[in-house]
């Protein structure tokens, strides 16, 4: 009977489980871009662990494009023997957000917790043709496509959400998309 | 074209003087080949083209690389032209090297629109009767220079630079050559010695003056850089000299370099010996003997005669600049770490130099017997000066430079012992020369930069020459009586000119640039009475000729 018991137990959650784990896909031109799901009200997500590192090498910000959830904090190294800086002038327009977080010597890091969703253009102030890019994504459902524009986010729960798409110096673009055990949304940018 | 000499000659139009002032104002060069091939902007190394910044003077001084890991940074690797093992087979083997991955070829281009004061119409009155008077626009729109310059690194710490005009004021003219030369960087380390204490350059080049007259950011040169001593006699005044030195600090010179120190910090020195040439004869147009083949000639003819005579003009620099950063690890990095990003360091920068040189002159003469001889005369002269820089991070800076001139003034005299007037020189028999009242000039600047945004750089500066032979070449009567002729800058009656220069240049973007030069000029004037109780002359209503100059470069 205890064992019957555990078993249906077992098998709901797994039902339920299999039911929450939805997946949105699609596809985006140009490729490399950032596919997220956009804030989804009354709804806050805990703040990862984990600790992405943007990187300064060869004058150039490595990875080009980063994505996080919103209340990361990433760590920025500075690999380069020649001195550099990190500041944004704003996020997503919000001038307001704009941050230098100074100067740092080669192999030190310098830590920033980003708590507004947006997009970071990552600058430095004694090269200015570095250029990089953090997309703070409101929720835990993100994606980068591939060189195709293929991409895939997964765990998404069952639901109604709006999705959007971004690429460096292309207009972003919002679409609608019903998730319901799967869910499709394709983009085509411009500028 | 290196900055030519402002030559107050007798027979010179002053006005046209100063057009050209503004035309041969000096070259700036930056270099667009380091930004393809490391991929960075032109403001890595540049505050204000061709203003270098503390990073782009270590750039420099490291021999056109980055100071550290320059093959992590370079994005177009170079070419081998031997494999570094082949060091290991010297000397069975050619010592190996590289160029660069691409042509590190630069090219620059700017025009000007200047705006000259109505005042320049009163000059018509020097033109001597029945000619016409040239016409000066009020408002001009001016082809500046196309440039191309390469420069870079071949391996082993060899560094190249070269830039050549190839088309002045639209054609293809006056350009020529500006810096040539190969520096054998760090070359100390083959005798031990510490690293940085001794670097080599030969070819031609900008001697290492305190402020750069190439890389200078102003639209006019600087005026103590273009002062020549180029005296004569005038029928006004009862004084004459015979110097003929057409030297000025802007001109590039020929030969070789000893140098040492960072600019960016501590000691830095530079020792050159260069070819005496100060009859203003360039190599282009010097054949010398036809009986004596130059470098690629064969039985006779080839590349020109570069030098006026054996001597070798020496020129020596020190500088030592303080560093003021408080912290300890700013100080020590190329540049400081602001809160906001590196920065160029708070220093004070101290220095003096000196450069000393044999003019000569050669004159026909007759021995006793006479069978005709020549006679030489010898006319050392030095310039000596100091200058003083502050500067105050990334974003103010004063300078400030004295020169003192001096050249020995060797009159010609007959056999008799009398002095020969000059304008007799060439019918009279000079046997030999008399020291006379040297021909000496001083004088310098000072000036104020404000990087008021990383794009806009206010400016204002303030020029100063005093000159002896300048006085000489101020404006006097004919003989004839036709008139007058001269430069009328100073006159008999006046031997200091003052020049004041604001200006301001914006960034349209990293490689393009306008800049703006109001030029307060010199006091001037046309009319020459005598004054009644002194018997001397005296200048009257005098008058300002300004300038505007409004400047579009870029450079790719």
């Amino acid at each position: 009977m205890t064992r019957s018991f555990l078993f249906t137990l077992l098998l709901i959650a797994a039902v339920a489980a299999t039911a929450v784990a939805g997946t949105i896909e699609g596809k985006v031109s140009p490729g490399k871009s950032v596919v997220y799901v956009d804030t989804i009200q009354g709804k806050t997500f805990p703040a990862p662990s984990q600790l992405p590192v943007m990187d300064q090498k060869g004058l150039m910000f490595s990875p080009h494009v980063m994505v996080i959830q919103v209340g990361t904090t990433v760590e920025f190294l500075n690999s380069d023997t020649v001195q550099h800086n990190v500041f944004w002038p704003s996020i997503s327009g919000n001038k307001k957000l704009t941050h230098n977080l100074g100067t740092w010597p080669k192999g030190e890091k310098k830590a920033f917790k980003f708590d507004n969703p947006g997009v970071v253009s990552l600058l430095c102030n004694v090269h200015p043709e570095m250029a990089g890019y953090i997309i703070v994504s409101p929720t835990p459902y993100f994606a980068e496509t591939d060189a195709s524009g293929n991409y895939k986010i997964e765990n998404v729960p069952d639901g109604k959400y709006n999705v959007v798409a971004w690429h460096e110096g292309m207009k972003p673009q919002t679409k609608p998309v019903d998730v319901a055990g799967t869910g499709k949304a394709d983009f085509t940018l411009s500028k | 074209m290196r900055g030519k000499p402002f030559r107050t000659g007798k027979r010179s139009l002053p006005l046209l003087a100063l057009v050209l002032l503004v035309f041969s104002a000096h070259r700036s060069l930056a270099i667009p080949a380091f930004s393809r091939m490391y991929g960075t902007s032109c403001s890595t190394c540049h505050i204000d083209f061709p203003k270098l910044n503390d990073f782009g003077k270590a750039f420099k001084d490291a021999g056109f690389k980055f100071p550290k890991d320059d093959e992590s940074m370079i994005k177009i690797p170079p070419v081998m032209l031997g494999a570094p093992a082949n060091a290991e087979l010297w000397p069975k083997a050619i010592w190996p090297g590289t160029i660069p991955g691409i042509p590190p070829i630069g090219l620059r281009m700017n025009n000007y629109f200047q705006y000259t004061g109505t005042s320049s119409g009163k000059f018509a009155s020097l033109t001597p009767a029945g000619t016409l008077p040239p016409f000066v626009p009020t408002t001009d729109f001016e082809t500046g220079l196309f440039s191309i310059f390469t420069a870079g690194n071949f391996g082993s710490d060899i560094a190249f630079w070269v830039d050549d005009d190839i088309s002045v004021a639209g054609a293809n003219s006056n350009g020529g050559l500006g810096d040539g030369y190969l520096k054998f960087v760090n070359i100390g380390r083959l005798l031990k010695l510490p690293k940085n204490s001794l670097n080599l350059r030969v070819g031609q080049f900008e001697l290492e003056l305190p402020f750069t007259q190439a890389r200078s950011i102003w639209i006019s040169p600087y005026d103590i850089y273009s002062q020549a001593n180029i005296g004569a006699m005038n029928s006004m005044i009862p004084l004459q000299q015979f110097v003929n030195n057409q030297f000025t600090m802007a001109d590039a010179g020929k030969g070789i370099e000893l140098s040492g120190g960072l600019h960016t910090g501590g000691y830095q020195y530079s020792i050159a010996f260069i070819d005496q040439n100060t009859s203003g004869v360039g190599q282009d147009a010097n054949p010398g003997s036809p009986y004596v083949p130059q470098a690629t000639g064969s039985n006779n003819g080839g590349l020109g005669v570069a030098s006026d005579a054996n001597f070798k003009d020496i020129y020596a620099q020190f500088q030592y600049r303080f560093n003021l950063e408080r912290n300890k690890e700013s100080r020590t990095a190329i540049q400081a770490a602001g809160p906001s990003g590196p920065r160029d360091h708070t220093y004070l920068n101290l220095g003096t130099y000196y450069f000393y040189g044999r003019s000569v002159q050669r004159l026909l003469s007759q021995a006793a017997d006479g069978t005709q001889t020549v006679i030489t005369a010898r006319e050392p002269f030095y310039r000596v000066g100091g200058n003083m820089t502050f500067n105050y991070r990334c974003c103010l800076q004063f300078n400030a430079l004295y020169m003192y001139g001096h050249d020995m003034n060797l009159l010609p005299i007959d056999a008799s012992g009398n002095l020969i007037p000059l304008q007799n020189l060439s019918t009279a028999v000079p046997v030999g020369f008399i020291r006379s009242t040297p021909a000496t000039f001083s004088g310098g600047f000072v000036d104020a930069e404000w990087l008021a945004y990383p794009w806009m750089y206010v400016m204002i500066r303030y020029d100063a020459v005093n000159s002896t032979s300048d006085r000489i070449n101020g404006l006097q009567r004919n003989d004839d009586g036709s008139g007058f002729t001269g430069a009328p800058f100073n006159g008999p009656f006046r031997s200091t000119r003052n020049r004041v220069t604001p200006g301001v240049q914006f960034l349209i973007h990293a490689n393009i640039k306008a800049s703006f030069e109001y030029q307060f000029r010199p006091s001037q004037s046309v009319v020459i009475a005598t004054n009644p109780l002194t018997g001397l002359p005296v200048a009257l209503n005098p008058f300002h000729t300004n300038t505007a100059v409004a400047g579009l470069e870029f450079v790719y």
